[in-house]
């Protein structure tokens, strides 16, 4: 009985959630174009239809506001109402504080609706007493509501039906339509792919288990066994991914809002809104786009006046793009404005103490711009309301690292600043090196591996507190894993920690290494053995062992034992945080 | 599925105030540790354990348990106990206890047995007197049984505190 409530509440709430952001769109749509019959018809219709469903529900204040709602649209379709920029900010206004109370049923919390509420009552009351006296003195006429395309009735019939077929205005359909699509909560996919991915694993198993055995007949016996699984868990990654348009069709509002607090005038343009990508990839990007669309609107973009001076449009334009790429997915975030000033980065770098002098003038531009990702790097002298604040852009950049993902920022000064994000386009299966350390076993993803080497112990030379080697003109800084794991268990700061296993190995040793390459940070790991490429699906580690940095998730493999997936970002920030505490140690020796 | 969780609760209600409540009992060095039967979910065969880096040596690794991957502790190393000499049998089974969100194992040698323990036998207002270091609030009382003395802690107690440590320890790092 409860489940079954809890499951019409989940359904209600995505479907207020789809007609809020419909809402949304349309009104900003709305505000472009004033004589837009269609929008206004479709936000009488959904506001009408979130009425009804909240009523169904039982949210009553949903269910009030909305009434007002639909009758300030409705007063506004039959043109009672001419929409000013004033009714604007008050409706939108209105909106918002719809979106919270929808949010409210998810996580109760109090939400002031009545202010606001009697502000639009106030509004349709004006309408109201003007068209009253509009029929007065044209008592003859037929009362004007009467004109309107749709008689409230056939406003109902429309509403029931699907929601397709509804935008079209004059003609009433009266029969029920069912959609073709169902909605799923993306905890029931999750649960499905969890056992697709055990699915897997127990394949491979049996595979391993059955190796020694009967070859021949086994091998085609588990080749469609094999090719069945495979095309299953295709299909339900398949089913996960969405469109990026749902979440890039919410940036019209984000647009208009940093723009309109700016003072700036900025048109948002979309591209590629088809493009397929993991609905949970996009849910936890999507913070992060909020924030360069906003950066965009703030830094990027200048201000009418400036514009014109410079001799572009008055409009800025904000381009929001999307595109498959192989095994990945670029949104691009690109701005017409004045591009990301070097000199300003560079200035600000050095009174941050972030870099100094003499490395600054070493950078060239591209290196300057990731400088805008460093932890308290701000390059807007005033604060304003939404941006330059100074944090985000680094929260940004671990938001990407979190689901390997990178950025990278290509500006052109005067033209403007453009930023791609390569994302996973699925965050479930991924491509990983298996390696031996100390019999357990190991994966790197595929991701961060540049390539795989072998050298002698010879080849390798002590250079400081490191060791380094050359391969094909390159020098690599090179680092026994174990070492690094060792340092980190006892924590004690022991000299030349990561020599140790390199002064306690055999000169005519063959050391098998693996280079990986994080964010222009190259470093290969010794490891004990090289095992195979392999394709994994990665678990989150479960508390109490959630917070470990340099494991970023775990997968079991066909032996049914675990391997832990290395987290390569973390485990290059933690050497390159050594090696720099080791420089400040010897300063204070110096001192 | 909260209404079920809701009867266990006023079983268990009554059951204290009837007067027995079940506890699972385990060896840990030479002493006996219970844990209350709610928190326990299954005792399975020790099966492989993944070492895991970064970790305080209590926490033996994570292992899969019917594809879930937990943590494996060994109480004994936590709680330093020292094992008598002639048991040298290994830690062959495992205690999965579970709670909301939490899910774990416990490293044991022999396989836990089940008692029915009456209130009356069950002491939760002992003084214990613990060294400034160790932090004592996860024992839940001593229960004397025929002549054995079994402590009775909240295991995830255990685990908060070492939560506390590791977060201290991340921040230092």
């Amino acid at each position: 009985m409860k489940n079954k409530e809890a499951e019409y509440r989940e359904i209600f709430l995505a479907e207020a959630l789809e007609n809020f952001e419909a809402i949304n769109r349309l009104l900003t749509q709305l505000e472009k174009n004033g004589q837009d019959k269609n929008a206004i018809n479709a936000l009488f219709r959904i506001t009408h239809t979130l009425k009804g469903n909240a009523s169904g529900m039982g949210y009553s204040n949903i269910a009030e506001l909305a009434h007002v709602l639909e009758d300030l649209f409705g007063e506004m379709r039959d043109g009672h109402i001419t929409v000013t920029e004033e009714i604007f900010s008050t409706i939108f206004k209105g909106v918002d504080v719809l979106g919270h109370l929808i949010d409210a049923v998810k996580e109760p919390k109090e939400v002031k609706f009545k202010g606001i509420k009697t502000k639009l009552e106030v509004l349709i009351k004006k309408a109201k007493e003007e068209r009253e006296n509009a029929t007065q003195t044209q008592t003859e006429n037929v009362g004007v509501s009467d004109l309107s395309p749709f008689s409230p009735d056939q406003v109902n019939d429309l509403a029931i039906s699907s929601s397709d077929g509804a935008e079209i205005p004059g003609e009433a359909d009266t029969k029920l339509s069912f959609s073709d699509l169902v909605q799923v909560p993306v905890r029931k996919l999750d649960n499905l792919l969890n056992l697709v991915g055990e699915l897997i694993i127990e394949k491979d198993r049996i595979l391993a288990s059955q190796a020694g055995l009967d070859m021949r007949r086994s091998t085609n016996e588990f080749a469609r066994l094999s090719r069945i699984s495979s095309d299953l868990q295709y299909s339900v990654m398949d089913v996960r991914l969405v469109q990026v348009g749902f979440l890039f069709n919410k940036f019209h509002r984000v647009v208009r809002d940093a723009a309109s607090v700016e003072k700036k005038d900025v048109i948002l343009k979309l591209e590629g809104t088809d493009t397929e990508i993991d609905r949970n990839v996009l849910q936890v990007i999507s913070d992060s786009l909020i924030h360069l669309i906003r950066n965009a609107v703030g830094h990027g973009i200048e201000s009418p006046a400036d514009r014109e001076a410079a001799g572009k449009p008055k409009d800025g334009t904000v381009w929001l793009s999307a595109k498959n790429d192989t095994d990945a997915v670029i949104i691009e975030i690109r701005d017409d404005g004045k591009g990301l000033d070097y000199d300003r980065i560079k200035s600000k770098a050095i009174a941050k103490g972030l870099l100094s002098v003499e490395d600054a003038d070493k950078l060239n531009e591209q290196e300057l711009s990731m400088l805008i990702f460093e932890p308290g790097f701000s390059t807007m002298d005033q604060v304003t309301a939404i941006s330059g604040r100074g944090v985000g852009m680094d929260v940004v950049k671990k938001t990407l690292d979190s689901i390997g993902g990178t950025i990278k920022v290509i500006s052109v000064k005067g033209k403007g600043t453009t930023l791609q994000l390569t994302l996973p386009s699925s965050m479930a299966v991924k491509s990983c090196l298996l390696l031996e350390l100390q019999q357990e076993v190991y994966a790197i993803p595929l991701s961060y591996t540049e390539s795989v080497i072998s050298l002698y112990r010879s080849d390798i030379h002590r250079a400081g507190g490191g060791l380094v080697a050359t391969h094909l003109g390159k020098n690599i800084a090179v680092v026994f894993l174990r070492d690094v794991f060792a340092y980190s268990n006892d924590s004690l700061s022991v000299t030349n920690a990561l020599q140790h296993s390199f002064d306690s190995i055999h000169p005519e040793t063959r050391l098998e290494i693996v280079v990986v390459n994080f964010n222009n940070r190259t470093v290969g790991f010794v490891v004990d053995k090289l095992l195979q490429q392999k394709e994994i699906i990665e678990k989150p580690l479960m508390k109490p062992v959630d917070r470990i940095k340099f494991i970023s998730g775990v997968t079991i493999l066909g032996t049914g034992n675990v391997c832990l997936v290395l987290n390569i970002p973390n485990l290059l920030q933690f050497i390159f945080n050594l090696s720099s505490q080791g420089r400040t140690l010897k300063n204070i020796n110096l001192n | 599925m909260s209404a079920i969780k809701e009867a266990i609760n006023t079983t268990t209600a009554t059951n204290t105030r009837t007067g027995t409540f079940q506890i699972i009992v385990f060896k840990q060095g030479d002493e006996e540790y219970a844990l209350h039967i709610d928190q326990i979910k299954e005792v399975v065969i020790t099966p492989a354990i993944t070492r895991m880096p970064q970790t305080p040596s209590y926490i033996k690794g994570v292992a899969n348990i019917r594809g879930n991957i937990i943590a494996i502790l060994d109480l004994e190393e936590k709680f330093n106990l020292k094992r008598s000499q002639g048991s040298n049998t290994e830690n062959n089974y495992t205690l999965v206890v579970e709670s909301d969100d939490l899910k774990m194992g416990i490293l044991v040698r022999e396989v836990p047995n089940t008692l029915n323990i009456g209130a009356s036998d069950f002491d939760e207002s002992v003084g214990i007197i613990n060294d400034v270091n160790s932090d004592g609030n996860y024992i839940k009382g001593i229960v004397k049984y025929d002549k054995r003395l079994i402590i009775v802690i909240d295991i995830f107690k255990v685990i908060d505190q070492e939560m506390l440590g590791s977060l201290k320890k991340t921040g230092v790092a």
